[in-house]
């Protein structure tokens, strides 16, 4: 177990900035989630950090050791990779024993602990097989056994669950957290599923375009987005932005447009802003401190769990409205929903960065 | 149903039956003995005799061609592999300047016949006192030889996953190690079906063998000069000697041979 630390680290393919400066600092035994689109740097991140990548620039420390330049195999680090990698010429018991057999365990030792790990991941009936006569799944767990016999400092996964369907993804979701939690292994856990992301993760790394966006617990990216990009990435239906005018009466400021007049909890310093709230945070009904906006339905999307409202604003404008239940809405409805203003965000229009109010 | 398994079983003994025709005639007639296979009233013989194949081998010296077709398949095989596997292995992994023309110079090395080479080679040769000598055969072969193995061992590389080996080195292997211990048993089947190949392409290569020697012959270039210039039936035990070992070798390995062109028989 370690404390992970990465300073400036920049990884460069040709004229592609996989990685462009990433500043990280991980608890030992924390687990933390890496979250981005596509292409956006988390498997090159990882491979950074496991070393099977050799970075531009920047460094990566263990504790309190730096281990840029060592080769992977010095790192005491596990990898499950999102296609496994479990070697088809061994059995489940040779594949999950290997990493000790290279570190030239006892035999009984290496017995015992395959044993522990199989069990741990409910494969005990499968040792004796080849990967090939294994379902995905399976696969999966053998991989996670691999992973877990050698206890490392670091446990890297790479989408492990991308491959499995639906609701073995959900079911082995809360099972890999558990086990992490028993372990108590620092791990980095990449992904580009935001609800893994917010069920998983102690805390969650943000990243676009090979840069940190935001790092913090689920609670503070969903609650305290650092930008535009992580305020519209997290959370589903995506938050509504508007680009609002601010004009001030006495020392109260507004965001105006779209047919609304929301009230800002301070000076923005701004002329524009754009003016975030998410669709869950928008009600049917008036309660406590909200705003009334009216909207024309444009289109229904019944979950039975939860109701989906596209609307458009008379000012022009689209406003996406989640409401809990099985609402009945009709299209082309005029409407009125309420915003909940203690839940706006406020974000300036040039850099897309977050203001404090 | 019924006439769909006729019609298939039918195709399929036309099919080996256009193969196998002249191979069964070559061994017939390799194991007639002379008066029967001047007889125009026989078509079978009244029986077999390994009398061709026997004089073939003894008294025209044909073990000794044998031994070294033998010995100089298996040079280039070596050489071949030492040089070609690597390389092959750098080609699918690796990411350098100019693999795009690396890798198409190699082709076009196999669209030079070896016999154009034959001729600049011999003079080459006597310059380096290699005229007439296993080795200078096994070298031209290599030339042979060694394109196909970098683009098969190259192709058979990359149908190997490097997480297979990225793993290996995470869980504490050396890049080397991690070669040698996952991705080498996984390729082995592909690699000795393709060395297989080789000694068939060397052991089947006659032109070159011809020119480059003269008393130390391969045994297709050996029988090209004595068994053409001997009786019918010597020309086809000498056919016989050619085709028995090829066709011993891709019985065996049909399985890996099939897999390494990377077609899948279900
Ligand atoms: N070996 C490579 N050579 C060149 N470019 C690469 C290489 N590996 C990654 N890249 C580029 O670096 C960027 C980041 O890739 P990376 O694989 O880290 O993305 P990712 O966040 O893991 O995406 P995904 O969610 O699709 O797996 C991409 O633009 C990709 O094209
Ligand atoms: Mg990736």
């Amino acid at each position: 177990m370690a404390r992970v630390k990465i300073e400036n680290l920049k990884k460069y393919f040709g004229k592609v900035k996989a990685l462009d400066g990433i500043d990280l600092e991980i608890e030992d035994g924390e687990f933390v989630v890496l979250l981005g689109p596509s292409g956006c740097g988390k498997t090159t991140l990882l491979r950074s950090i496991s070393g099977l990548e050799k970075v531009t620039e920047g460094k990566v420390f263990f504790d309190d050791q730096e281990v840029t330049n060592l080769p992977p195999k010095d790192r005491n680090i596990s990898m499950v990779f999102q296609s496994y990698a479990v070697w088809p010429h061994m059995k489940v018991a040779d594949n999950i024993g290997y990493p000790l057999k290279i570190k030239k365990y006892p035999k009984d030792e290496i017995e015992k602990r395959v044993k522990w790990a199989a069990e741990l991941l409910n494969i005990s009936e499968l040792l004796d097989r080849y990967p090939a006569q294994l379902s995905g799944g399976q696969r999966q767990r053998v991989a996670v056994a691999r992973a877990i016999v050698l206890e490392p400092r670091v446990l890297l996964m790479d989408e492990p669950l991308s491959n499995l369907d639906a609701l073995l993804r959900v079911k082995m979701r809360s099972e890999l957290k558990k086990l992490q939690e028993r372990l108590g292994v620092t791990t980095i856990y990449v992904t580009h599923d935001q609800v893994e992301a917010m069920t998983m993760g102690d805390r969650i790394a943000v990243m676009k375009d090979g840069k940190l966006q935001q790092f913090g617990t689920a609670s503070e990216i969903y609650h305290t987005p650092a930008n535009i990009f992580v305020a519209g990435f997290v959370g589903s239906p995506q938050m509504n932005f508007f680009r609002m005018r601010v004009s001030s009466e006495g020392t109260k400021y507004f965001a105006v447009g779209f047919g609304m007049k929301i009230p800002l909890k301070g000076d923005p310093r701004k002329d524009q802003v754009v003016m975030g709230i998410r669709p869950e945070h928008i009600y049917d009904q008036a309660s406590g401190s909200t705003q009334e906006v009216e909207a024309e339905v444009y289109f229904v999307e019944k979950l039975m769990s939860e109701t989906i409202v596209h609307t458009n604003l008379p000012e022009g404008g689209r406003l996406v409205v989640k409401i809990p239940g099985d609402v009945s809405f009709q299209e082309g409805q005029k409407t009125k929903f309420y915003i909940d203003l203690d839940k706006v965000h406020v974000f300036d229009p040039e850099t897309e960065e977050r203001i404090k109010l | 149903m019924m006439v769909k398994k006729i019609l298939f079983w039918f195709v399929v003994f036309l099919v080996a039956a256009w193969f196998l025709t002249p191979v069964v005639f070559i061994f017939l007639a390799a194991l007639t003995p002379a008066q029967d296979y001047y007889n125009p009233h026989k078509i079978f013989p009244s029986h077999f005799t390994l009398d061709h194949l026997y004089k073939l081998f003894f008294v025209l010296d044909g073990w000794k061609a044998t031994i070294i077709s033998i010995e100089v398949a298996l040079i280039s095989i070596a050489i071949s592999f030492a040089v070609g596997l690597p390389a092959g292995y750098a080609m699918t992994r690796y990411k350098f300047p100019g693999k795009n023309a690396i890798r198409l110079s190699i082709l076009l090395t196999r669209s030079i016949p070896l016999i154009v080479l034959a001729v600049p080679l011999m003079v080459i040769y006597m310059r380096f006192n290699l005229a007439d000598s296993v080795m200078g055969v096994a070298l031209a072969h290599t030339a042979m030889i060694l394109p196909f193995v970098v683009l098969i061992t190259s192709s058979i590389f990359s149908g190997i996953s490097v997480e297979y080996e990225e793993a290996a080195m995470v869980f504490g292997l050396t890049r080397f190690k991690a070669f040698i211990r996952i991705t080498l048993p996984l390729a082995l089947p592909g690699l000795a079906a393709s060395a297989i190949f080789s000694f068939i392409m060397s052991w089947n290569e006659v032109f070159v063998a011809s020119v480059l020697t003269l008393s130390n012959r391969t045994l297709p270039a050996h029988i090209l000069n004595t068994a053409m210039t001997s009786p019918d039936y010597f020309k086809f035990a000498a056919g016989m000697i050619m085709a028995v070992p090829a066709m011993i070798f891709i019985f065996f390995t049909k399985k890996y041979l099939v897999s390494m062109w990377g077609i899948s028989l279900k």
